[in-house]
């Protein structure tokens, strides 16, 4: 797909000679001289297959002389051209010096019509409901090229399954379908997960899924995208709206470090009391970020942002208040407090937001700035030897190395996995290494183990090993870093040996070359740039302050431990998306606003300074975070509150070096991409076009040349696992109950029952059968009951607990415990 | 001369019917083509032709109509096929009465009738809803929604004729 632009070739197309880049796909290269070759099953991030017979072309090539070479010439003098006797596709067609191609002639034009009645043959006459309807390939290429009259026998029409659930998320209708396979080689070739296939053969063709639950893939929503006609739907959009009712956002999605580029179609709602939401997510194109892919947990788990369990009004001491009162309720608190002040922000949150909470805190006098979750250390490593500027996972392919160490990434940054895993299959090197087994190792060219604890260890003597050798010598390096299993120490430690490795090894301070890790949130990044640390946030629970600005983070159900701490705090303020456990702790709780509806800037895992716009109508009183801030500074006399998100981020550039450039104005700046996704849905799928920016990457201190400090490694002890204590693992699930998720009612049944995994040696030991019911005991946090799974994917003296699946809170980080047997395996989780 | 071919019309039409109607005791018949108020259609066995396809809506110059779609099931069927409206609005104070949604209407579901009076004292109430413009269910039918066997109405779109 990537195509050598250095040399190019000439092609005569319709008479006209062109250079277009050598080996390009020729329904590529004639769409970027503007010619459009129609097609159904051709996509251009997929290899062709030339099943839909739609491109059919005259083909042919320039005459050379055997014996010579020279170009044969005819009667007129000019190139004879040797044709194929019969049409061509020109999807499987590559093109090469001389080719000559037709596309204007009448056997062209006559072979189109003929495609597209066959089509129409057994295609029902469901325009009027079906969803595509509007932003249909083959309704756009029937108009444009069919016969405009039928001759078929209506009664000859196939009546088939029109609802044919392919698992809970998308529905086929079987007589809708054209047969592409789009959908079938996008799950194979692109997402990794083969779970569709076809049944049957002739007529009796049919698309189905093998996979138990069906459909089982976490990027399955992105086949309804490309299906050139309306054959797979959404369970969430289903009959939502027409296309040419909704409006499209650009925005940015809220759930991980990648940092997709989404659109948000929204369309005023009666049952939402008239006001604009968000019908359906759709991916928009960034090839540097997401190409035209998103996750389903992006694209279906946007209900929490109007979920019911929104804060729609202020509340201090558990009562309502109006807006003013509880501002200057939080004020007159802080300025008791003077500088015993400290700020907990979560990673989600809009640089915007960050910027302001600091500005407050540090107005007070106070530095003391958390970042939720603090789980995984080392944002300051990717701001020294992070990626290079200009990194694009798709340039990666032979000769180029990846090492995933202690994540899973698969749960935890979806469209970067699918991404290096498409890098493997053009000849990357891709090194899984975790202590566990994870889904990861099957889109591994290598894996790599080693017991818990010893990750920092294992990097920090990587150098040494075949493997280090390896990756040392690879053309092009990327190291991603997970927290799998670590401390806050140990994700430090590990951190800082990769970082170490990579600048021994020289594969820093250039593009595709460098350091990335899997963050909590989508803006874990923006985060360290505006100064909050996770080390901070430890602080603060060793030394709570007086009084707590505590803003969009889950504590309480993120963390066990904090209920010991969090008492001590005197006055907690509460800037929160939800009514949660916090909200009603807190002495003021105030509403802040979620990524619809509001204008703000994420950071990714790249680095990259993205904005997302206003997509929703506003919910009860919720005033964006950096508002919130800003009038409680205005009311202790920090100055006047911005008057909107661009100001803040315009202040944001002329004071912190790394945002210079990223102004708003700079952030929607759009730059033609290949391939050419426009109004025309036909080819790359639909409605993918990006007018709200493409974003500016934050060069990397390497990138500039500046000194590096890694600081000195510090290995921890692995903890010492007492006689009959086992480890206790958290782990990031994809699917999971957090709030931002939860709201999703779709998304239920996909999510799992909260269990754990344990070693079959271990289970045997303990006499825990799989599925039995088990308890797990950690010092300082309330018992978690789920169902044991004997899997063989744990390793030896560790328990695999995925966290936010259980209703009682899982650890943040690696811990010690002991699990027991509950009852008998028929007890009920209560 | 002319005084007399005056006078002659004149008294002609003394004797004349008067054109002259008093209304609203009497009403003179509209011309057939007539459009005055909408009216949403049903089939005969009481389900509704409707099928919030928005095509109505998309067509109207005066963007008076608003529709809102959702899903059929064979327990709850409102009209045949997978889609019906759930929300079906016309404001008649934008409604400029040029029968385009009629014509956009894929299943004759939408007709303007002969209907012309229509008024209101305030702007809410010039929005008339779906409820307002279902025509009531054929006798001995339950109307929508109504519970059918699985699979019977499964065509969003009447039968059409054959080509020749």
């Amino acid at each position: 797909m990537v195509t050598n632009i250095t040399k190019t070739v000439t092609i005569y197309i319709d008479d006209v000679s062109y250079q277009v880049p050598a080996g390009a796909n020729l329904v590529d290269a004639a769409k970027a001289l503007g010619n459009d070759i129609p097609v159904f099953c051709y996509h251009p991030k997929m290899s062709p297959v030339g099943m839909c017979r739609m491109c059919l072309v005259e083909l042919g090539s320039i005459e050379k002389d055997r014996a010579t070479g020279e170009v044969v010439l005819d009667d007129k003098g000019q190139p004879k051209v040797r044709w194929f006797p019969k049409l061509q596709t020109a999807c499987t067609t590559n093109v090469s010096d001389g080719m000559t191609v037709r596309t204007n002639t009448k056997q062209v034009d006559q072979a189109r019509e003929n495609v597209v009645e066959f089509l129409l043959t057994s295609h029902p006459l469901d325009c009027p409901v079906c969803d595509k309807g509007g932003e249909c390939p083959l309704q756009n290429l029937t108009m444009e090229h069919g016969p405009g009259k039928t001759r078929m026998n209506f009664a000859d029409k196939m009546h088939l399954d029109k609802h044919v659930p392919l698992g809970d998320l998308i529905f086929l209708d079987e007589e809708r379908c054209i047969q592409c396979a789009r959908c079938i080689r996008f799950q194979d070739e692109v997402a990794g997960d083969d779970v569709l296939a076809f049944h049957e053969r002739g007529r009796s063709l049919q698309i189905i899924t093998n996979s138990e639950p069906g459909f089982d893939s976490y990027f399955s929503g992105n086949t309804t995208d490309i299906c050139p006609v309306g054959a797979l739907t959404t369970a969430d959009f289903r009959f939502g709206a027409r296309p040419w009712e909704l409006t499209n956002v650009p925005s940015i999605c809220p759930q991980c470090p990648v940092g997709c580029n989404t659109s948000l179609s929204t369309r005023l709602d009666r049952d939402a009391g008239g006001r604009a939401i968000i019908k359906r997510v759709m991916p928009r194109q960034n090839e540097q970020v997401n190409e035209i892919w998103i996750c389903d947990k992006g694209r279906f788990g946007h209900h929490f942002s109007r979920g019911a369990d929104r804060l729609q009004i202020p509340m201090t001491g558990n009562a309502p208040a109006s807006l003013t009162r509880a501002l200057q309720v939080a004020a007159d608190k802080l300025k008791a407090a003077g500088s015993d002040v400290a700020v907990i922000a979560g990673s989600s949150m809009s640089n915007e937001d960050l910027w302001a909470l600091k500005q407050l805190a540090n107005g007070l006098g106070s530095e003391r700035l958390g970042a939720w979750p603090p789980t995984h250390a080392g944002a300051d490593l990717v701001a020294q030897v992070g990626v290079g500027k200009g990194t694009n996972l798709s340039a990666l392919g032979k000769g180029d190395a990846v090492l995933i160490i202690a994540s899973d990434l698969e749960e935890e940054a979806p469209v970067w996995r699918l991404r290096i895993n498409q890098a493997r299959k053009r000849g990357a090197i891709v090194v899984v290494a975790n202590a566990r087994k994870t889904q990861m190792d099957e889109f591994a060219s290598e894996t790599a183990t080693f017991e818990y604890g010893e990750a920092p260890k294992f990097m920090a003597d990587i150098e040494a090993s075949d493997l280090g050798k390896k990756l040392a010598a690879a053309n092009n390096l990327i190291i991603l870093t997970g927290a799998d299993g670590l401390t806050l120490v140990e994700s430090r430690a590990l951190m800082q040996s990769a970082a170490n490795f990579l600048i021994k090894t020289g594969h820093i301070g250039k593009a595709n070359n460098g350091l990335m890790s899997a963050f909590p949130g989508s803006n874990a990044m923006g985060l360290y740039y505006m100064g909050f640390t996770p080390e901070a946030t430890l602080d603060i629970a060793q030394k709570p302050p007086k009084v707590l600005i505590v803003a969009q983070s889950d504590l309480i159900a993120d963390d066990p431990s904090v209920g010991e701490w969090l008492t001590k705090v005197e006055t907690i303020i509460s800037l929160t998306l939800f009514n949660d456990a916090l909200a009603g702790l807190a002495t003021v709780a105030l509403p802040i606003q979620s990524f619809a509806e509001r204008d703000g800037t994420f950071v990714n895992g790249e680095r990259r300074v993205q904005r997302f716009y206003t997509a929703q109508g506003p919910i009860g009183e919720a005033t964006p975070a950096w508002q919130v801030a800003g009038r409680i500074g205005e009311l202790l006399g920090q100055g006047k509150v911005k008057l909107s998100a661009a100001a803040v981020m315009l202040d944001i550039t002329k004071s912190v070096p790394a945002f210079e450039g990223a102004r708003y104005k700079e952030l929607a700046h759009v730059e033609p991409q290949f391939p050419m996704i426009q109004k025309d849905v036909y080819y790359g799928g639909t409605a993918y076009e990006n007018t709200g920016g493409l974003g500016v990457q934050i060069p990397t201190a390497a990138d500039q040349g500046e000194t590096l400090n890694v600081g000195e490694v510090f290995v921890p002890e692995t903890p010492k696992v007492g006689k009959g204590k086992m480890l206790i693992i958290p782990t990031q699930v994809l699917y999971n109950r957090e709030r931002t998720f939860q709201s999703s009612e779709l998304m239920h049944p996909r999510v799992a029952d909260p269990y754990a995994e344990i070693n079959s040696a271990d289970a045997k030991r303990l006499n825990i059968n799989n599925g039995d019911m088990v308890e797990i005991a950690i010092a300082g946090a309330s018992a978690i009951r789920v169902r044991a799974q004997v899997d063989g994917r744990a390793p030896k003296g560790a328990v695999i607990l995925p966290r936010h699946l259980a209703t009682n809170a899982v650890p943040l980080t690696a811990t010690v415990g002991s699990i027991s047997k509950v009852g008998q395996a028929a007890v009920v989780e209560g | 001369m002319d005084l007399i071919k005056g006078f002659r019309t004149t008294f002609k039409h003394v004797l004349q019917e008067p054109v002259t109607i008093q209304y609203p005791e009497q009403e003179k018949p509209f011309q057939e083509r007539f459009k005055g108020r909408h009216e949403l259609k049903r089939y005969d066995n009481g389900l509704e032709k409707c099928i919030g396809c928005s095509l109505c809506a998309a067509a109207c110059p005066a963007d008076a109509i608003w529709v809102e779609a959702s899903e059929n099931t064979d327990e709850e069927r409102y009209s045949p096929g997978e889609r019906y409206a759930k929300t079906y609005e016309i404001n008649m104070l934008r409604c400029i009465f040029c029968g385009y949604c009629e014509d956009a209407c894929p299943t004759e579901a939408i007709v303007l009738t002969q209907e012309h009076r229509l008024s209101f004292t305030n702007r809410r109430d010039a929005i008339y809803t779906k409820d307002m413009l279902i025509v009531p269910p054929p006798e001995g039918t339950e109307g929508s929604p109504q519970q059918v066997e699985p699979g019977k109405f499964n065509r969003p779109i009447p039968d059409m004729e054959n080509p020749k």
